[in-house]
């Protein structure tokens, strides 16, 4: 009886001495992060020109959806989302599996070389995708020369090439994130798997869609959720590597909001309302992809 | 990860909350005048932004009051333009207006806009003593709000037209052809001229209504009505100049690029004959010194079958703003009253080196001006840029000049890939007014 009194208050002890170690973390995230937040929730009730805000209760949610620009930026993400997603997580998958291979030579060299990309600065890595893809960058003098342009074709002067621009950059610099996911989810999938597979005959193929799909699911959860957050919240490549152009044809409804806070007359209450949107999309898109993915018993 | 604008924006939030609890150190010595009320009795902050440029032009100014006053300290701090105004707009709209400095630079295309939305950040210096009249009247019109002055004019955005006076000399022209034309002289030039040489006259940016604004104001048009509505719809000289845009780019004389640096780089890469911008182009002209002497200067081509159309127009450009936390005013206004609205020979000195042109019309008839610049075939480019100024129509920027800019770059794209002039100016209009809370 004693003992266990004494145990409980040891365990009570040490939970005490966690939250205060917890309180400084909570503390902070609390004031620099949820706070905030809750201010931005009563902002987007309001309307008005810089700090002249009054309260304009949904005006604000309601306008969202009238405004052509922002209902164009709305299209262009999911676009985005629909296209760029799948092919960087199956190419992911794809590279990573490829990259797990036991006999594979200089595994560690192909492995930077492929997660090197999302090192790079974003700024930067869109500023030189337009210059590769400008009418006289590399991509456009490579095709004149191998005969398949007689002259340099806009490629982001034209709403679908720029925006499979945009689609490219963004492979090229995400697809090696995911994959150091993937190799690590890897690492828990027993090489005997393999093995066994193999000598009942199994081919690769088979043994990549019987085998690391389904051992992998949760890291693929994770995945798609981070990229589908990433991607609702796109921002430098439409600013850096189109302008939003041409004619809003690649805008993001981050670039937008954007607009409305600094570029335009500031709208605050406005933008705090589209922020509100993305998190209402991202929440729900996330909350569909537990649903559907996560089928652990 | 990839940035979050939202914790962005909460940032701003944050920002602007955290400001407002601790009364800032960095605001005390930005304003200049709290650690010492005394000291700070002859001293001056200023922001602005291009240590070759505007920064030198202040620091000069200083050394110029400094003969008479002493005592006269000025602290120039330097901060992009974007920066600039976001600390305006986080400093305004938290009410922390003393974290401004005393003097600050704004683009003459913001100026109404910041005025406006904050007007208890600027001080109204109609009254200070510094004489107006001596600007060109286009470029003070820019910091006018309600009639009353907000602002001292600085640089000059006198539109000019460069051409390359050896690829003119291929097709038989020369620069003097190109003087006082219309643009249907000009596309017609400029079809020949690409026929033979095969290089377009004029480049520009894609995604931006520089042009437009700049043929536009040429005429004494705006995008905005006096009272700041817009109007668009119905505006003859928007339908002419967004006509004649389609018109040049269809003939292949204008080539949209996409981003800045290639716009520069087909100037200096010779991709094309010529090109038609505010003059502080030229300093990026010249950074390709071997085509010196081969360029030369006139105004630009003007608007056919337009009331009012001239061949002087402006593009950028800034202005000085006094805020209204200056501890000094009168300080403030003497030191500009001295120098940048006083003195001929201030303007002397900043224009050899950082190439500084005035919007001070007394300046123009100094000896500096009137010098022959070699780049420019040996003419004096800056005494006709300076002339150039004096004749420029004034236009109503507004409030919502960037929303309206933006708007009637989408409408131009969409023009020239085929869209109907009349359905995509109504349109614009219909996203500015959509942007104006109607």
């Amino acid at each position: 009886m004693d003992n266990s009194k004494k145990k409980l208050s040891l365990g009570q002890k040490q939970s005490l001495a966690g939250w205060a170690f917890l309180t400084p973390a909570v503390l902070f995230i609390a004031v620099m992060s949820f706070l905030p937040m809750i201010q931005a929730l009563f902002l987007s009730f309001q309307s008005g020109k810089g700090a002249n805000l009054s309260w304009a209760g949904v005006t604000n949610y309601v306008r969202m959806f009238q405004d052509p620009v922002f209902m164009q930026a709305l299209k262009n993400n999911f676009i985005y989302l629909i296209i760029q997603v799948p092919i960087m997580l199956i190419l992911a998958l794809i590279l990573a599996s490829l990259l797990n291979n036991k006999d594979l030579r200089f595994k560690g060299l192909f492995r930077t070389a492929i997660f090197l990309p999302c090192a790079t600065s974003l700024v930067s890595y869109a500023v030189i995708f337009r210059s590769l893809f400008a009418v006289d960058g590399l991509i456009n003098i490579v095709l004149i020369k191998l005969g398949f342009l007689s002259t340099g074709y806009n490629f982001l002067g034209h709403p679908n090439s720029a925006r499979i621009v945009i689609i490219l950059a963004l492979i090229w610099r995400w697809t090696g994130y995911n994959m150091v996911f993937y190799l690590s989810g890897l690492q828990n999938i027993e090489y005997s798997i393999y093995e066994s597979a193999k000598i009942d005959g199994a081919s690769p193929i088979q043994s990549f869609w019987g085998i690391t799909v389904p051992l992998l699911k949760p890291t693929i959860l994770l995945t798609a959720i981070m990229s589908t957050n990433g991607t609702l919240q796109l921002f430098d490549e439409s600013v850096n590597l189109t302008y939003g152009g041409p004619s809003n044809a690649t805008i993001t409804m981050s670039h937008y909001i954007y607009n409305v806070s600094f570029k335009y007359v500031p709208n605050f209450g406005y933008a705090a309302a589209m922020s509100y949107l993305i998190l209402f999309l991202v929440a729900v898109l996330a909350f569909l992809q537990m649903k559907v993915g996560d089928k652990r018993d | 990860m990839k940035k979050k604008i939202v914790s962005l924006l909460l940032a701003g939030a944050m920002v602007a909350s955290l400001t407002a609890c601790g009364n800032s150190g960095s605001g005390g010595q930005a304003s200049g005048g709290k650690d010492g009320g005394a000291k700070g009795g002859n001293e001056l902050t200023v922001w602005c932004w291009d240590p070759a440029f505007n920064i030198y032009s202040m620091n000069e100014a200083a050394k110029v009051y400094q003969k008479d006053h002493p005592d006269f300290k000025l602290n120039v701090v330097e901060t992009p333009w974007a920066d600039i105004q976001t600390k305006l707009t986080t400093a305004a709209t938290s009410g922390k207006l003393d974290t401004l400095p005393d003097i600050i630079l704004l683009q003459d295309n913001a100026f109404q806009k910041n005025v406006l939305t904050y007007p208890d950040a600027f001080k109204d210096i109609t009254a200070s003593g510094i004489d107006f009249t001596q600007f060109a009247k286009a470029k003070t019109a820019y910091s006018v709000v309600n009639g009353k002055n907000y602002g001292v004019p600085f640089d000059n955005g006198a539109v000019v037209a460069c051409y390359r006076t050896d690829i003119l000399d291929q097709a038989g022209y020369k620069v003097d052809d190109f003087k006082d034309i219309t643009w249907s002289k000009y596309q017609q030039m400029g079809e020949e001229i690409l026929a033979k040489t095969g290089k377009p006259l004029l480049s520009c940016q894609a995604g931006e209504s520089d042009l437009i604004m700049m043929m536009l104001q040429s005429a004494g048009g705006s995008l905005f009505d006096k009272d700041g509505k817009p109007s668009m719809v119905g505006n003859d000289k928007l339908k002419k100049v967004m006509e004649t845009y389609a018109s040049l780019v269809k003939s292949g004389v204008l080539i949209e690029v996409n981003d800045w640096d290639q716009y520069v780089g087909t100037l200096t890469n010779s991709t094309v004959g010529g090109t038609i911008n505010g003059c502080w182009i030229m300093a990026s002209i010249q950074t390709a010194e071997d085509q010196s002497g081969k360029w030369a200067i006139t105004n630009m081509p003007k608007l056919e079958g337009v009331d009012g159309a001239t061949n002087y127009s402006n593009n950028g450009g800034s202005s000085w703003a006094i805020t209204s936390v200056c501890k000094n005013p009168d300080l403030a206004y003497d030191f500009m009253a001295k120098t940048f609205a006083g003195s001929t020979s201030f303007y002397e000195t900043i224009l050899p080196k950082s190439g500084a042109l005035s919007t001070y019309l007394p300046a123009a008839q100094s000896k500096v001006y009137a010098e022959p610049q070699k780049f420019f075939g040996d003419a004096p480019v800056y005494a006709t840029i300076t002339d150039f100024a004096s004749k420029i129509p004034s236009n109503n920027t507004g409030v919502y000049y960037y929303e309206a800019r933006d708007a009637v770059a989408t409408a131009i794209t969409n023009v020239v890939a085929g869209a109907d002039i009349d359905a995509e100016i109504k349109t614009a209009e219909d996203t500015v007014n959509f942007a104006m809370g109607k």
